[in-house]
């Protein structure tokens, strides 16, 4: 056993915090900072609970089917900005991607649909990976290459719009189904499943795999990272890939859930993929976060949008509050984490 | 200690105490200043010297104790307040901002050129042309810009942290003559050096610090090396006895690492040396004689724009620090916080080095947790707060920045300054540790910033100055003295 | 003593010669910017049948959003931080101007134009607070209110329409209908704002503090300048100039527009601007003036692009494919720099 020459005893730092949770500020602060999750839990009951109160019918199976509906696209949407914001990145080009992703899934559908799938889904990851090599090989800030990217696929998408995509407007009944159908008595949502898939892997990749591993290092610290051997562009053209790829699924789920693909498909669900990665306690800085939180945060943002709606809230008063609720959480998170 | 009156004291602070977080910067400082007098203040590596200094300047605020100029109490809690209080301050580092010119520095701190350049000017210095960026002026030059800048505000107590260490013997000359023209006009001195030399040269009183605590006020008189350095470093003292060993240069083997002539911009300045297996090889020098960038360079993290670097007689320009690992040349670094994953947990940290390669991305590392298990064992790592690493104490945060390769494996083990700023019981482990290695058949580079740490560890000693190794010591005629003189090129011009 | 004599070579250069190689050297980017724009013009003169006073006063006057949002965006990040609510607080004023300014007389019109920019400000100010205050990274205070601004401009002016005044349309654009060949207010609504601005950020004490915060905190600090004011102060101009952007963008159009999309396409332009500019986000670096040039020339592509036969949608295309391109070389150069430095 050593002896310190920095008397600081980490543990009885611990112990001591742990100890002196004095007030509820404290604890609360604890709390958040140990279990957010539980947290989250509790607010989300919360928020079901007060949605039923406002509109009554809400609190049955439908609603709750509702909510799942909404939340999936959303979830996987988040699922890629959850893994970028891990490496202090982040991806404004999802809903451009993901509309991207609808169109080829359109354009080729005569190709059949497991194959149009498919390519939409390789459109998605190789869009992302370009963002990748832009912002690990060529290092332009992430806002910078994911926002060119976005304005770019919007200048082809407007241009195309009149002329090769006009075919490519309808959507597969098979893709349908998957966005907006359920199954046990019409309860449970395959949207939802695909969520389920998406999120078990990410869950198991994130906590044991190597890469998953890098991602958390490379966003705690680069440097240490990169002196340990890791090649940084490495990670990042991985990761804007995977974030292309969550984008285009939830592209596809969404096509498949308003039944048509035009260009601004997507456009609502950019703000709502960020804010529910940031509620379920990713730092925008990296290092910290899980993506169970981000699924928490996305289900959250979907009761939340819910209750908006049945109070007849428009549209744009909803952006004012799911930009607050960024801030305000992002604040609260800091902290609650800070000095300890 | 306090013989003096206590009115008669210009500063007086009585057991200030700062922590950052888990780590305590100062347990409980007492320091009182004379008026006309020159005070040191000494200690060890994160002692708390700078610590107190930067309180004292209003910088950081102390979390206890009292402060109190010529009696009064003082709130410390903005650099004004210092200032308004008569403590002007030449910190650590320079205090001016390198993006601006120096006319625009002046301005932003309201100060008045003509004043700074009048100290200047009394000192001697040739006045820099004010238009010029300050990063694009050298380091003395920046140093005695902020002397003349703190001077102009006329400070009761002048503290200057380490000023001397980055400027040549006659601009410390010019330095010294200020102190003392302070001391002539009734005003003080408090003053932070790591040469004692210059501590017995101008200094009237001494307090020394150790572990956050002041632990002596003397009057340093001719001769009087060893009881300061016993002050600073108290009982466990490393010694030459502790590692030392017969060199056995048959026991050397192959050259593994071979630096010819390499040159980076203007720090290195074609600097050249050979590491073979199963030695370690020293390297020292004063602040800023290129030595972080030799280490930046042969780590594979910076590039080189001259010269050559051989890894086991094959050439390489790396293009990342993964080119030169993967031909088993890793570095601890000189910063704790560039080796570590402040926020992931022990075990993450420990394995950061194993997953550098794509193939390994898919599946952890099989034996991940035995490589790990292992690790901890072999170099004691408390595991109590295992977590998140920052909330390690310093010495267990350095063993797993050591750690980290010892679980990747290396053959080639790069070492900035690893035992900066912690305890002498985890010192001797690092330095068995670093024993252990090379009798293992590793090579070790070894770069200590205590000139008194080289002898003890090290086969051979390095001496760099101005981006070059300009001399090879054994380390058995390397005392403090001997290596400070040919860390200040004074070796080939000696009388 | 035989230390270095070389470090100590500071040679005050005085002969002139000397000086102005180094005003060169200094100013080198910003200088070769404005050459770049110099050349995009002269590529455009030949490019059409008749080059003159028309095309002066469209270019000048078309680009003034950009340049006034490219001027806001330099603020923010010569002082170590980014704004990414810039653009959509610039639809904010354009949505809420064209509002209150439809059908009034010049005067009320040049009221309504201070109050949007002085609340413009405000708004940024508190942002400033908030990040100063909470200590989170700009980008997570900014991204949020990127929507939140949105939201707002969406809230008061749910579809484009509203109007403003012949004569605040004069005042910036030289022409009461927004068109004509009255190149010189234009001109001067860029030059002057320009002016004051760069004269502030390298001249007054506050102007200098941002400066400093951005190159170096810790030395900003001890230079007893008060972080969190500079903070402040840099989101509050950058907010004014937002303001006086969402206010051009009205004289222009004469309507305002509280589209999503413009806050994003502005906020590219921004960024990019800023960086083509030469000045460098992380902060410290850089001048203002050097970012008009800069969002000049990235209105310029679009008549350039248009004259060589280009349809709109494309050229937003090739906008944003010389955007990452430009980003990309500037992106690997900064690095490389940086590695060797």
């Amino acid at each position: 056993m050593s002896v310190d020459s920095e008397p600081q005893a980490p543990q009885q730092a611990e112990q001591g915090d742990a100890g002196a949770a004095f007030g509820v500020t404290a604890r609360l602060r604890l709390l958040i900072a140990e279990r957010p999750i539980l947290v989250l839990l509790v607010v989300l009951a919360l928020l079901i609970a007060l949605t039923g109160a406002i509109e009554p019918r809400y609190l049955s199976l439908r609603g709750l089917r509702n909510t799942l509906l909404l939340a999936a696209p959303m979830g996987i949407m988040a699922a890629g900005q959850t893994v970028l914001m891990l490496t202090r990145g982040i991806d404004l080009s999802v809903a451009m991607v993901a509309t991207a992703a609808a169109y080829v899934v359109g354009f080729q559908a005569g190709a059949g649909v497991g194959t149009a799938l498919l390519l939409g889904l390789l459109t998605g990851a190789a869009l992302g990976a370009v963002n990748g090599i832009g912002v690990g090989v060529f290092r332009v800030h992430p806002l910078i290459m994911t926002l060119a990217m976005s304005s770019i696929l919007l200048g082809l998408f407007s241009q195309w719009a009149q002329t090769v995509l006009l075919g490519a407007t309808s959507v597969d009944p098979f893709v349908r189904l998957l966005g907006a159908g359920a199954f046990l008595g019409n309860l449970l949502p395959y949207n939802t499943l695909v969520w389920a898939g998406v999120a078990v892997v990410l869950i198991v990749g994130l906590r044991s795999s190597g890469l998953g591993r890098m991602i958390y290092a490379l966003g705690d610290n680069p440097v240490a990272t990169r002196l340990a051997g890791v090649r940084e562009w490495q990670v990042l053209i991985v990761v804007y890939a995977l974030s292309g790829f969550f984008a285009a699924l939830a592209g596809v789920l969404i096509a498949g859930q308003t039944g048509a693909v035009d260009l601004r498909l997507a456009q609502e669900f950019l703000l709502p993929s960020i804010a529910a990665a940031v509620i379920g306690g990713t730092s925008l800085f990296g290092g910290m976060g899980s993506y169970s939180g981000t699924i928490l945060g996305a289900l959250i943002l979907s009761v939340l949008n819910t209750m908006m709606v049945f109070l007849n809230a428009p549209q744009a008063l909803r952006q004012v509050v799911f930009g607050g609720i960024v801030i305000a959480l992002a604040w609260l998170y800091a902290a609650a984490t800070r000095d300890r | 200690m306090s013989e003096a009156a206590p009115q008669a004291d210009l500063l007086r602070t009585e057991e200030v105490a700062k922590r950052y977080g888990s780590v305590v910067a100062l347990r409980s400082a007492s320091l009182a200043v004379a008026p006309g007098e020159i005070h040191a203040l000494l200690g060890a590596n994160g002692a708390g010297k700078s610590t107190l200094v930067k309180i004292l300047a209003g910088v950081v605020g102390a979390d206890a104790g009292k402060v109190a100029v010529h009696g009064a109490p003082v709130e410390l809690r903005r650099p004004l307040d210092a200032l308004g209080a008569g403590l002007g301050t030449v910190f650590q580092d320079p205090a001016l901002v390198p993006d601006l010119s120096v006319e625009q520095n002046f301005r932003l701190t309201g100060v008045p050129a003509e004043r700074v350049l009048g100290w200047l000017a009394r000192m001697e210095v040739e006045v820099p042309d004010l238009d010029r960026l300050v990063k694009h002026l050298p380091l003395p030059i920046l140093r005695l810009l902020d002397l003349a800048r703190a001077l102009a505000h006329e400070p009761e107590l002048l503290m200057l942290d380490e000023i001397t260490a980055a400027l040549p013997g006659d601009y410390v000359e010019t330095v010294f003559g200020v102190m003392r023209e302070w001391r002539a006009e009734g005003r003080s001195v408090l003053f932070i050096t790591h040469r004692l030399g210059e501590v017995l040269e101008v200094c009237d009183r001494a307090t020394v610090l150790r572990d956050g605590a002041d632990v002596a006020t003397l009057t340093p008189s001719e001769g009087d090396e060893h009881t300061l350095v016993e002050a600073m470093l108290g009982e466990g003292a490393p010694t030459r006895t502790q590692g030392a060993r017969e060199p056995d240069p048959e026991a050397r083997g192959p050259v593994v690492l071979e630096a010819r002539e390499l040159a980076a911009r203007d720090v290195l300045k074609g600097c050249s040396l050979e590491l073979r297996a199963g030695e370690i090889l020293g390297v020292v020098g004063l602040e800023g004689q290129g030595q972080e960038r030799l280490f930046d360079v042969l780590s594979g993290d910076r590039p080189f724009d001259g010269g050559e670097l051989r890894v086991e007689g094959q050439r390489v320009k790396p293009r990342s620090p993964f080119d030169m690992i993967r031909r088993g040349v890793v570095l601890v670094p000189a910063d704790r916080l560039h080796a570590l994953l402040p926020q992931r947990s022990l075990r993450e940290n420990l394995a950061s080095a194993l997953y550098n390669r794509v193939r390994r991305w898919l599946t952890p590392v099989r034996g991940e947790r035995s490589a790990v298990a292992q690790t901890v064992e072999r170099l004691e790592i408390d595991t109590r707060a295992q977590r998140q690493v920052r909330r390690l104490s310093g010495g267990n945060q350095q063993k797993v920045a050591v750690g980290r390769w010892l679980a990747a494996g290396f053959r080639t083990l790069l070492c900035f300054d690893p035992t900066r700023g912690i305890d002498i019981g985890t010192k001797e482990q690092l330095y068995r540790l670093l024993r252990e290695l090379a009798d293992d058949g590793a090579a070790i580079l070894y770069y200590a910033s205590e000139f008194t740490e080289a002898p003890v560890i090290c086969d051979r000693i390095l001496v760099v100055y101005d981006g070059a190794v300009i001399a090879e010591l054994d380390p058995a005629e390397a005392d403090e003295a001997t290596l400070l003189n040919a860390a200040h090129g004074l070796e080939e011009h000696a009388t | 003593m035989t230390t270095a004599t070389d470090e100590r070579a500071t040679s005050p250069a005085t002969t002139p010669g000397a000086r102005l190689q180094r005003w060169l050297r200094r100013h080198g980017w910003t200088i070769g910017v404005w050459l770049l724009l110099l050349a995009f013009i002269l590529w455009y003169a030949t490019l059409i049948p008749a080059f003159g006073e028309f095309q002066i006063a469209s270019i000048a006057r078309n680009s003034l959003p950009t340049v006034y949002l490219a001027l806001a965006q330099s603020v923010v990040v010569i002082a170590g931080g980014i704004d990414l609510g810039i653009g959509a607080l610039m639809v904010l004023a354009n949505s809420a101007s064209a509002l209150l300014m439809e059908d009034q007389s010049f005067a009320m019109t040049l009221v309504i134009a201070v109050g949007v920019v002085l609340g413009a400000a405000f708004l940024n100010a508190l942002v400033g607070l908030v990040i100063a205050v909470s200590e989170i990274p700009d980008v997570v205070v900014t991204l949020g209110m990127l929507f939140v601004y949105s939201g707002l401009a969406l809230l008061v002016l749910p579809s484009p329409g509203g109007g403003t005044s012949p004569g605040l349309r004069f005042l910036f654009t030289g022409s009461e209908t927004g068109v004509g060949t009255n190149y010189w207010m234009p001109i001067l609504m860029l030059a002057l704002p320009t002016a004051l601005l760069a004269w502030w950020m390298t001249r007054s004490r506050r102007g200098l503090s941002l400066y400093a915060i951005g190159s170096d905190l810790g030395a900003a600090y001890l230079s007893g300048v008060s972080i969190r004011r500079a903070k402040v102060v840099s989101y509050a101009v950058a907010g004014g100039f937002a303001g006086l952007a969402g206010i051009a963008l009205t004289t222009l159009a004469n309507s305002g527009d509280p589209r999503f999309i413009n806050a994003l396409n502005a906020l590219l332009a921004s960024l990019a601007a800023v960086v083509l500019g030469g000045i460098v986000l992380g902060g410290g670096v850089g001048s203002v003036v050097g970012a008009v040039a800069a969002g000049i020339i990235l209105f310029t592509l679009n008549p350039i692009l248009t004259a060589m036969g280009i349809d709109p949608n494309t050229t937003q295309v090739v906008r944003g494919v010389l955007i990452v391109l430009v980003m990309m070389v500037a992106g690997l150069l900064e690095w490389r720099r940086r590695r060797a430095e």
